[in-house]
C-alpha cells in the first residue's frame, strides 16, 4: 500500500484530490452506477431482499478465498465473494421452487446460514494466529478508506463487463423481467436469462460490499431504482437515471464521509435514503404531495359543481362556506346565494359535462374512435373530439331510458 | 454451574423466545421484517446510551422497541403510498436506521462497550462473567432478562393463541370477527423486537435473526399443525444451541455462528428428508409407486 501511495497516482492527479479521497470517490462512483443499473432488475421484480442475502453470503466466500489463497489478494477475494453470492442466490431460487418454503423465509434461511458460516470462518481465522487476516471484518460495514487504486480498477473492470452484458442483452432481459410467459413464448431462454440477471445482481453486490459493507449493500441496490422510477416511466430511462442517481449518491456520500471522518457505508446509505424519500414525496406527477394536491383540486371541483348545480341547498359546514365565498369572489354567485348570469352558464356547463359523461358510460363502446385511448373524464369534449361528442349526444337522445 | 452449560442454557432461552414467535412470522410471510426490525433497533440502543448513559436492560429495551415500532411504521407508510413494493420498502428503511445506529456508535459512543462486532456476531462466551446477586446466588444477568422475555412471549402467544392462529391463516376472517389483524401483527413484531434486543446483548443480532427464521422454517417442513410447529421450532433451536456449542469448542470459533450453522444444517436435513415434504423422500416415494404399479412400468 505504502509504495503505491507514494507514487503519484493517475486517479488522484486526474481528480486533483489526495490519493485516499480520489480512490474512495472513484470506488463510490463505480458502485453507484452498477448498483443503480443492476439493482433495477432486482427491485422491479420484487426481489430487492435477495440482494441483502447475497450481500451477507459474500462473507464466507471472502473467508474461504482467503483460506485458499492465504492472502488478501483483491481479485481472489472478490472471486470468492462472487461465487458464494451466486451459490446463495441460486439456492434461494431452488428452495423456493422445490419446497413449500415461501420466498421471504427462503431468503431468511439462506442469509442466516451463509452469514453464520461466514462468522464461524471469520472468528476461526482471527483466532488462528494468522496476522494477515486483520481487516476481513470490514466486509461487514465496508471500509472505503482501505481501498487501493488497484481495487478500484478491478471493480471498474467488473462493472464495465456487467454493464456491457446489460447493453447487449437489454431487450431479452427487459422482456423476461416484465413478462416471463411472453418471453418464453417467443423462444427466449427464460431460465438462462433469469440466471444472468441473478449473476448481474451478484456482481453489483460484490462491487459494493467493499465500499458500503454487506449489511448496508441492499440500500444501494434499491435507492437508485426507487428514485428513478419516480422520475421516469420508461424502463430504459429508469435504467439510465438509476445509474446516474446511484453515482451521484455514492460520490456525495463518500465525499461527506471523508470530510467528516465518518464511516463511508452509513453516510452513503443515509444520503441515498434522503434522496429516495424526497423523490417519493416530491416527484412531479407521482410524488405523494403531488398526488395529494391533485386529489384536493379534484375534491374542490366536485364541491364547486355541487354548489353550482344546487345553489339552494342548505349551507353545510366550513368547506361549503369557503367554496361559496370563492364562487362569490369570481362573480358566479350573487350575495343572496342565487346564481348570477355567469354562474348559470357555469352550472349549465357542468350539467352538460355530466350528461356527456353519463352518455359515454352508456354508449361509449358503440361509437368509433380514431384511437383506443381512454378519454379524460374531466374533459370529454377535448379528448374525444366534436364528432364523437355529437354521436354520443345523438345516441343519448335516441336511446330509450 | 459450569460455564458451558450456562452458555447452552442462555442460548436455549433465546431459542425458546424466538421459537415461540418465529412460526407466526414465517407463516405470515413476515420473516424478513423480523430481520429488518432486529437491525433497526441499533439506533435505539445507542440513543438510550447517549441520553441516559446506561445499558440497563429496561431502558434499552424501551429505546429499542421505540425504534422497532418506528421501523415497522415507516415500512408500512412507504408501502401505503403504493409507490414502492413491500420488499423495497423494507430494503429502504432498515439500512437507513442501521446506518444511523452505526454512525451514532462511531461518532458519539465509542467508549460504550457496545462494539459493533459483538452486537453482530454476539459474544455469548462472555455471558458467564456478567452476573448479579439474587437471594445470595450469583445469577447470569442475561439469563434473568431472557427468562423475562421468554415469559412475556409465552404469555403473549398463550393468551392470544386463538386470535394469532386465526389471523395468521385467514386475516380476512380475523377482520370480520373483529380480531384486529393489523394490531396483532404489530404486536408480534414489537415482541420480536423486544426479543431481539434482549438477546442482542447475549448472543448477537445474527443469532437472533437465525433463531427466529431457521427453526420455524425447518418446523414448517415437518408438520402441518401450528402447535407442533412451535414445539418443533423450539426444539430445533435447542439442538442448535447444544450442538453448536459442542462444534464451536474444538474449532475455536464463534459460538453464536456455530449455533446458527447447526440450525441451518437441521433445515437442510428437513428439506431433504422430511417425511411429507422432503425432496429425497418425495423422490423415493414416487419411485416406489412406479415400482409397485406394474402398469406404469
Amino acid at each position: 500500500m505504502s509504495e503505491l501511495a507514494s507514487e503519484p497516482s493517475m486517479l488522484s492527479t486526474a481528480l486533483g484530490l489526495p490519493y485516499t479521497d480520489a480512490v474512495v470517490i472513484a470506488g463510490a462512483l463505480v458502485l453507484g452506477i452498477t448498483s443503480g443499473v443492476l439493482g433495477a432488475f432486482a427491485v422491479l421484480r420484487r426481489r430487492s431482499l435477495v440482494g441483502d442475502a447475497v450481500a451477507h453470503a459474500t462473507l464466507p466466500g471472502v473467508c474461504v478465498a482467503f483460506l485458499v489463497a492465504g492472502m488478501k489478494d483483491v481479485p481472489g477475494l472478490l472471486l470468492g465473494a462472487a461465487i458464494a453470492g451466486l451459490v446463495a442466490a441460486l439456492l434461494m431460487v431452488g428452495i423456493e421452487r422445490a419446497s413449500r418454503i415461501r420466498p421471504d423465509a427462503a431468503i431468511g434461511v439462506v442469509l442466516s446460514g451463509f452469514f453464520a458460516f461466514g462468522v464461524v470462518l471469520l472468528t476461526h481465522l482471527s483466532n488462528s494466529s494468522d496476522a494477515d487476516q486483520a481487516g476481513l471484518e470490514n466486509y461487514l460495514f465496508g471500509q472505503a478508506a482501505g481501498l487501493l487504486e488497484r481495487d478500484v480498477a478491478v471493480m471498474a473492470g467488473l462493472a464495465a463487463s456487467a454493464l456491457l452484458v446489460v447493453g447487449v442483452l437489454r431487450r431479452a432481459l427487459t422482456t423476461t423481467l416484465f413478462d416471463p410467459a411472453y418471453a418464453g413464448a417467443i423462444g427466449l431462454p427464460v431460465r438462462a436469462l433469469e440466471t444472468v440477471m441473478t449473476a448481474l445482481l451478484v456482481v453489483a453486490v460484490v462491487i459494493g460490499v467493499r465500499v458500503v459493507g454487506a449489511i448496508l449493500m441492499v440500500a444501494m441496490l434499491v435507492v437508485p431504482t426507487v428514485t428513478a422510477r419516480q422520475l421516469a416511466d420508461r424502463f430504459p430511462r429508469v435504467l439510465v437515471l438509476a445509474g446516474l442517481i446511484g453515482a451521484a449518491v455514492g460520490v456525495t456520500g463518500a465525499l461527506t464521509a471523508t470530510r467528516g471522518q465518518l464511516p463511508t457505508g452509513p453516510v452513503v446509505v443515509l444520503t441515498g435514503f434522503t434522496v429516495a424519500v424526497a423523490a417519493l414525496l416530491l416527484a412531479p406527477g407521482r410524488g405523494v404531495l403531488w398526488q395529494a394536491r391533485r386529489l384536493a383540486a379534484r375534491r374542490r371541483t366536485v364541491r364547486r359543481d355541487a354548489v353550482l348545480t344546487q345553489p339552494d341547498a342548505p349551507v353545510s359546514g366550513l368547506r361549503d362556506r369557503l367554496v361559496r365565498a370563492g364562487l362569490r369572489r369570481r362573480g358566479l354567485l350573487a350575495a343572496d346565494g342565487t346564481l348570477t348570469a355567469a354562474g348559470r352558464a357555469a352550472a349549465a356547463e357542468t350539467a352538460e359535462r355530466r350528461a356527456l359523461w353519463t352518455a359515454w358510460l352508456e354508449h361509449g363502446p358503440s361509437i368509433r374512435l380514431p384511437d383506443a385511448r381512454e378519454p379524460d373524464p374531466t374533459d370529454l369534449r377535448g379528448s374525444l373530439g366534436d364528432d364523437a361528442v355529437a354521436q354520443l349526444r345523438a345516441l343519448a337522445a335516441g336511446a330509450p331510458r | 454451574m459450569p460455564d458451558g452449560i450456562l452458555i447452552v442454557l442462555i442460548a436455549g432461552l433465546v431459542a425458546t423466545a424466538c421459537g415461540l414467535l418465529g412460526p407466526f412470522l414465517v407463516l405470515r410471510r413476515m420473516a424478513l421484517l423480523s430481520d429488518a426490525v432486529s437491525h433497526a433497533v441499533l439506533p435505539g440502543i445507542v440513543a438510550v446510551w447517549l441520553v441516559a448513559q446506561t445499558r440497563a436492560p429496561l431502558p434499552v429495551i424501551v429505546g429499542a422497541a421505540a425504534f422497532a415500532v418506528l421501523c415497522v411504521l415507516g415500512i408500512d407508510a412507504l408501502r401505503a403510498t403504493g409507490l414502492v413494493a413491500s420488499d423495497a420498502a423494507i430494503a429502504l428503511v432498515f439500512p437507513a436506521l442501521f446506518s444511523l445506529g452505526v454512525l451514532g456508535v462511531t461518532r458519539y459512543a465509542a467508549g460504550i462497550h457496545l462494539d459493533l462486532d459483538s452486537t453482530i456476531y454476539g459474544e455469548i462466551a462472555f455471558v458467564p462473567f456478567d452476573t448479579v446477586r439474587l437471594g445470595g446466588y450469583e445469577v447470569a444477568r442475561s439469563g434473568l432478562v431472557l427468562g423475562g422475555v421468554v415469559l412475556f412471549n409465552l404469555l403473549l402467544v398463550g393468551l392470544l393463541w386463538k386470535e394469532l392462529k386465526a389471523t395468521t391463516f385467514d386475516p380476512q376472517f380475523g377482520a370480520t370477527v373483529r380480531l384486529r389483524p393489523r394490531l396483532l401483527s404489530r404486536l408480534l413484531l414489537v415482541a420480536a423486537a423486544v426479543t431481539a434486543v434482549a438477546a442482542f446483548d447475549a448472543v448477537g443480532a445474527i443469532l437472533v435473526v437465525t433463531l427466529l427464521i431457521v427453526p420455524a422454517a425447518t418446523a414448517y417442513l415437518l408438520t402441518d399443525r401450528l402447535v407442533v410447529m412451535v414445539a418443533l421450532a423450539i426444539a430445533v433451536g435447542w439442538v442448535g444451541a447444544a450442538a453448536g456449542y459442542a462444534v464451536a469448542l474444538p474449532m475455536d470459533s464463534s459460538i453464536a455462528g456455530a449455533m446458527g450453522l447447526v440450525c441451518t444444517a437441521c433445515f437442510v436435513l428437513a428439506l431433504l428428508l422430511s417425511p411429507s415434504h422432503g425432496l429425497l423422500t418425495r423422490r423415493w416415494r414416487r419411485r416406489r409407486i412406479v415400482a409397485d404399479a406394474p402398469l406404469l412400468r
